[in-house]
């Protein structure tokens, strides 16, 4: 049996620690979350699904630009509804608090459909619902027009979308067993997929992950967008150098002490 | 002190690891955290009127059929699958997100055309594709729940079917079965009880007809002769393809006479199951 050199060399030691942010100590314990992300992926891509028909991606971002790059779309986005505005906003402090995102699409919603006749997408017994609404020739569906007023070019093929949750959820169900911690959100599905992530996809939802002391994903406080620990920590930086600034004084000659008291004196 | 010996036993604890699934539909994440999902175990004697429901469409619709077979021949051998029924109210959108992936500008529309035109589909519909994600992963949820307690188990749109035409939780406008046990390996899968229910001849033409580039000749004279036989040129068969009365009339006769027929026949008793539940969390039956 070959013996490889690494293979004998085996010791080291690693420090891990979630403070400082993007530290290498911190950066050990994301790679750490990469790993439990991969097996997410893994889990997505073994959902059951109608059929056995593969129809699944995922795609894995992480790094501080591209997280920066996936917060800042969802903000714009929160911006176009009144109904996503607040909450989107508070998924984007979210995003810049995560170690992974995971994008899952599903690549067959909007052109290769289940075409069961199902009606989960309209009601009636077949899939008219879906295809007089998509530019398609005897049912091949032509998406090569990739514009759409709509933040999400529907109609889709809801079995296809119903497949699409399968997958979400074994991801989901990977984390809790791994004890990531792990959400679901529609913000930064969208986000992913007008980036250009899963391209195939015609619907993708994003899976926040991350290890740290808190999750990030719940117990939110209120004004969550302007109230958080980048927010407070940026304010700590903003008050304290003020405050050294208006009681200053040259250490190595003096250091100002409370007064001292009667038994001291003594 | 104490023994215990027997499928009695096991099947026993197949309803424990029932309603440990049920927990976990329950517990299972949402994204928009908007959606009602509901559950309800059944088995024994209560798997009467599901099976009767797939048994004229069975020999109409081929993974139905495997589904029925499987249900029908375990509870007959006394092997009763416990059946989950998952429901979800999913048909109406209150999140006013109007992000186009029904097909409609806004969640109003939607809900107008949901309003007019929902409920006709094998399985409900239409549905907010976001409201479906949720319930898709709460199914999800319980598929890995039952997967975690080594229970056999399969997410069967054909019980969906049956539920949704008997009205079993009726506040849910889409329902999926799943299936869980006996205790015996693949019950679900490569299934024992479809054994010699169809010739070898059945199945060749299944194939045939659902994969026919498999069976297809030279295809550069456009209309290329199908290799359905040993001796496949003498003489040669080509594929036809056109509207097939017989197969509709089929399927109607089934859909709207002999289904309704049945639902009829179980319409009371299974609505007085739901008589005393208020919510829909409640659990009938338990």
């Amino acid at each position: 049996m070959r013996k490889y050199v690494e293979d004998l060399d085996f010791h080291g030691e690693e420090h891990i620690n979630e403070w400082t942010p993007w530290s290498p100590q911190d950066i050990r314990r994301k790679k750490g979350v990469l790993e439990a992300a991969r097996l997410m992926a893994n889990s997505a891509l073994t959902a059951p699904v109608a059929g056995g028909v593969p129809q699944t991606e995922v795609q894995l971002v992480y790094g501080q630009e591209e997280l920066e790059a996936i917060a800042r779309k969802v903000e714009e986005i929160a911006h176009k509804n009144p109904a996503w505005k607040e909450p989107f906003l508070y998924e984007a402090v979210m995003v810049r608090d995560s170690d992974v995102v995971v994008l899952i699409g599903n690549t067959r919603c909007h052109e290769t459909p289940l075409d069961a006749g199902c009606g989960m997408c309209g009601g009636g017994l077949d899939c008219s619902h879906f295809y007089e609404q998509k530019n398609h020739r005897y049912g091949l569906v032509d998406t090569t027009d990739r514009s759409s007023s709509r933040m999400i070019d529907g109609p889709l093929c809801t079995a296809r979308v119903d497949d699409l949750g399968y997958a979400v959820g074994s991801a989901l169900w990977t984390a809790h067993t791994l004890l990531v911690d792990a959400r679901a959100f529609a913000s930064v599905g969208m986000a992913g997929q007008k980036m250009g992530y899963c391209r195939n996809s015609g619907m993708v939802v994003g899976v926040l992950v991350a290890a740290k002391s808190k999750n990030p994903y719940v117990d939110v406080n209120v004004d969550y967008h302007l109230i958080n620990m980048d927010k407070v920590l940026d304010n700590t930086r903003k008050i304290y150098q003020t405050a050294r600034i208006i009681r200053g004084f040259d250490y190595r000659k003096w250091i100002p002490k409370p007064p001292k008291t009667s038994q001291e004196d003594e | 002190m104490g023994h215990l010996i027997g499928t009695d036993c096991y099947q026993d604890h197949l309803l424990n690891v029932a309603k440990s699934i049920v927990l976990a539909i329950h517990k299972a994440p949402q994204i928009t955290g908007k959606t009602a999902i509901e559950a309800e175990i059944l088995w024994g004697e209560d798997l009467i009127p599901i099976i009767e429901v797939l048994e004229p469409l069975a020999p109409v619709v081929r993974y139905l059929q495997w589904d029925y077979e499987t249900i029908k021949g375990c509870y007959e051998k006394g092997q009763s699958p416990v059946i989950i029924n998952i429901g979800g109210k999913v048909n109406r959108s209150n999140l006013n997100w109007n992000c186009g992936a029904c097909g409609f500008d806004t969640c109003a529309e939607f809900n107008a055309y949901s309003k007019e035109q929902g409920g006709g589909g094998q399985l409900g519909g239409p549905c907010c594709n976001w409201k479906i994600l949720d319930y898709a992963i709460a199914c999800d949820w319980a598929c890995a729940a039952a997967w975690q307690h080594k229970v056999d188990n399969r997410i069967m749109g054909s019980l969906g079917f049956a539920l949704q035409a008997l009205n079993y939780l009726p506040n849910s406008d889409v329902k999926l079965g799943l299936a869980l046990g006996p205790a015996r390996d693949m019950v679900y899968f490569s299934r024992e009880e479809i054994r010699g229910v169809l010739t070898y001849e059945q199945d060749k033409m299944d194939m045939i007809r659902s994969i026919p580039t498999m069976f297809a000749g030279f295809p550069g004279g456009g209309n290329p002769m199908y290799k359905t036989k040993q001796d496949w040129w003498a003489p040669p068969e080509f594929l036809g393809v056109g509207y097939s009365e017989a197969a509709m009339e089929i399927l109607q006769q089934v859909l709207y006479e002999q289904v309704p027929e049945i639902v009829v026949k179980h319409a009371d008793r299974v609505a007085a199951r739901y008589a005393d539940v208020s919510s829909g969390d409640g659990n009938g039956d338990e």
